[in-house]
Formats: structure tokens, sequence, C-alpha cells
């Protein structure tokens, strides 16, 4: 009985869907588009618990030092959070175009 | 489990759950050809309660079996009333984060800003919490 239990859980947490989608956004996309930059920043926590979301800033500056001197436009962003056993990984992905004036 | 260590392990997880909790982000474009940026922050806070959570604690926290199943019924239906799409828990302001536009035109002596990002995020206490909208930008320090 047990061994069924543990074979049905085990093909159950197979079947299950680990990352959930919390928002995408865009903002307008320019017509040159040669020079693409990404980055990501992400956030562990056990349980859900966390104390801060200062990991988004962490994206914003790695787009900045990508594209120091230029116009960043057209910036997908994508926050998504993928759950693990008793653990939750919070991402936040960016990509965008770097323009120089 | 006797009352009082429920109790505590009640309160440690209630204080546990003081945690931070995002909902929404969105970057907007940057702009760092025009010169130097400054960076400022807006932030807009309301109170946030979920009754039906309070209900929760009140029921776990009871001490007779009759008033525990009472809660547990006034939870049940004030979930069923609430339930439904919702991001965060229920405020008693709906206009409390309107004032970030007027905040944000107030934000730059230049009035040129860039890399608007909007945050949506909560800070939750047990059944209380926090709904709060965060703008994040960078004034332009014009060349």
């Amino acid at each position: 009985m047990l061994k069924n239990t543990l074979l049905l859980s085990v093909l159950a947490l197979s079947l299950t869907g680990c990352v959930g989608l919390n928002t995408v956004s865009m903002t307008q996309v320019p017509a040159k588009r040669d020079n693409i930059i990404t980055t990501k920043a992400a956030s562990w926590n056990l349980l859900g618990i966390n104390f801060s979301n200062a990991f988004v800033d962490e994206a914003i500056d790695g787009l900045k030092s990508q594209c120091p001197t230029g116009k960043i436009e057209g910036v997908y962003t994508k926050h998504q959070t993928t759950g693990y056993v008793l653990m939750f990984k919070r991402e936040v992905f960016v990509s965008a175009y770097c323009n120089e004036v | 489990m006797p009352i009082k260590m429920k109790s505590i392990l009640g309160l440690s997880f209630l204080l546990v759950g003081g945690c931070s909790q995002l909902h929404h982000v969105h970057i907007g474009d940057i702009d760092q050809s025009q010169g130097s940026l400054t960076p400022f922050t807006i932030t807009v806070n309301e109170l946030g309660f979920d009754a039906a959570k309070a209900a929760e604690i009140g029921a776990g926290a009871a001490k007779s079996a009759s008033t525990s199943e009472d809660l547990e019924l006034v939870a049940f239906i004030l979930a069923i009333s609430n339930f439904g799409p919702k991001t965060g828990n229920p405020v008693y302001n709906d206009a409390y984060a309107d004032e970030v536009l007027s905040e944000v035109i107030k934000a730059c002596p230049s009035k040129k800003m860039t890399g608007l990002t909007s945050i949506r995020e909560a800070t939750n206490v047990g059944p209380v919490s926090g709904e709060v909208v965060r703008i994040k930008g960078f004034c332009i320090n014009l060349i």
C-alpha cells in the first residue's frame, strides 16, 4: 500500500507544473533592433517566505550596465516563480534593445 | 499539543509570515544618452485586511471546541463571500494608488525622467498587510 502511495506521489509530482508565470510586460519596440541585451535576477526562499523584493533592482542595474550611454528600449519583462520541494525561486527576466544616439 | 505551545507556535508563524510578496513588475525604457541619472522612488501604501484569515486564526486560538467551530464557519462564509480574482488583500480605499502620478511628476526638477519601474507588492503579517505600489525611476541631469 505504502509502495503504491509513493509511486502515485512520484507520478503526480512528475505531472505537476512547477512554474507559475506572474507577469509579463513590454514597452514600445524601436525600429532599430541590432543590439539586444538581456539580464535576469533571482531570489530563493523557503516556503514562500521573503523579506525583500530588492532583487528586481539587480535586473535594472544589469540592464543599465550593458548600455551605459545609450537608450534602452523595447523592454520585455517576465516575472515567474518556480516551485521546488519546499523551496521557491522568484525570477525576473529582462530583454531590451540598446541604441546609441 | 498544549494550548500554550500552540499559541507560541501560532505567534511564531505569524511573525515569520511577515513577508514580502511581489505581485507585478514592469520595467520601462531607460535613456542614458542625455546625461547622468539620479534615482528616485515613490511609494504609496494602504492597509489590507483578510477577515477570513483573521477568523481562521481565531478558530485555531479558541479555547472551546464550539467557539472554534463557529469561527471556522465564519471564516468559510467570509472566504466564499470574497471569492474571486484579486491581487493581495482587500483594502478600504480604492484610490490610494492614484497619488503616484502627482508624486512622480514632482520628483524631477529638470522634469525629464526615464526608466520608470512599476512594482506592486505587499508586506504580510498574518491577516493584515501593507498593500504597496512602488514607482522607481531616474531623473535625467541634462548636460
